[in-house]
């Protein structure tokens, strides 16, 4: 409850105002609040839609006008990923426990079954909070996030 | 579904020697529907022989799969600068 709802509450209960005044009072405040929620929801909903997977490796500043250093920027779709992840329906069944299997030698005991095409989005939708920021010892910057 | 990719662009330089290649992306798809056209009836009749055992049913949704993470190679852009070697490879 709103500070404006409440003060409209007690002077209803202080019979300062009537129940009509007080209906048309809260009502005008409730769609103040939805008008607002709407203007932001776009902003969040945008912030939410992931389009790429950045990762970038670049050089220590202090070499970066040398010759002889690495640099990576590569830049991959997410739609790419979603394809990638329905592709697992595809997987056999005989070479899925063969995959299993060498998960489960790697330590991670996971059944790629269980990935299902609706929960992709939800996957997605968490990469979006990602970022990874490495520095080397040699002083370059690794980077992995999502734009 | 998203459009296909129009070009491709790879770019790799050596030490001594290196290639760029551009590819028209969109004028491989007519050639690459017109094989499918015309091997479709070996298509088809390797769908309808393997339809029992269920390896038809996934033929062809790789078939349909692979077109859909073909458009989605859209935007991919792969840039690597190394000692002694330059890659770039870009589809637009």
């Amino acid at each position: 409850m709103t500070e404006n709802q409440k003060k409209i509450l007690e002077m209803l209960a202080e019979k300062k105002m009537s129940v009509d005044d007080a209906y048309r009072l809260l009502n005008v405040i409730d769609s103040k609040e939805s008008a607002r929620d709407s203007t932001l929801k776009p902003e969040t909903a945008a912030k939410a839609k992931p389009k790429y997977l950045r990762v970038t490796v670049l050089p220590d500043p202090a070499n970066e006008s040398g010759q002889n250093v690495d640099r990576v920027n590569v830049r991959v779709p997410m739609s790419l990923i979603r394809a990638g992840i329905k592709l697992t329906s595809l997987i056999p069944p005989e070479a899925r426990e063969k995959v299993n299997g060498a998960l489960r030698e790697k330590g991670i005991d996971f059944d790629v079954r269980n990935v299902k095409p609706e929960d992709i989005e939800g996957l997605i939708e968490a990469l979006s909070d990602l970022e990874v920021d490495v520095l080397s010892s040699k002083g370059e910057k690794v980077k992995v996030f999502v734009e | 579904m998203k459009r296909p990719p129009m070009l491709m662009r790879v770019k790799i330089q050596g030490e001594n020697r290196g290639f760029g290649l551009w590819l028209p992306l969109l004028l491989l798809l007519p050639l690459a529907l017109a094989v499918l056209i015309i091997l479709s009836p070996l298509i088809l009749l390797a769908v309808l022989i393997l339809w029992p055992s269920g390896w038809g049913k996934r033929a062809l949704l790789v078939l349909s799969t692979a077109f859909g993470v073909f458009c989605s190679l859209r935007g991919l852009r792969v840039d690597i600068q190394g000692r002694y070697q330059c890659v770039y490879i870009s589809i637009v």
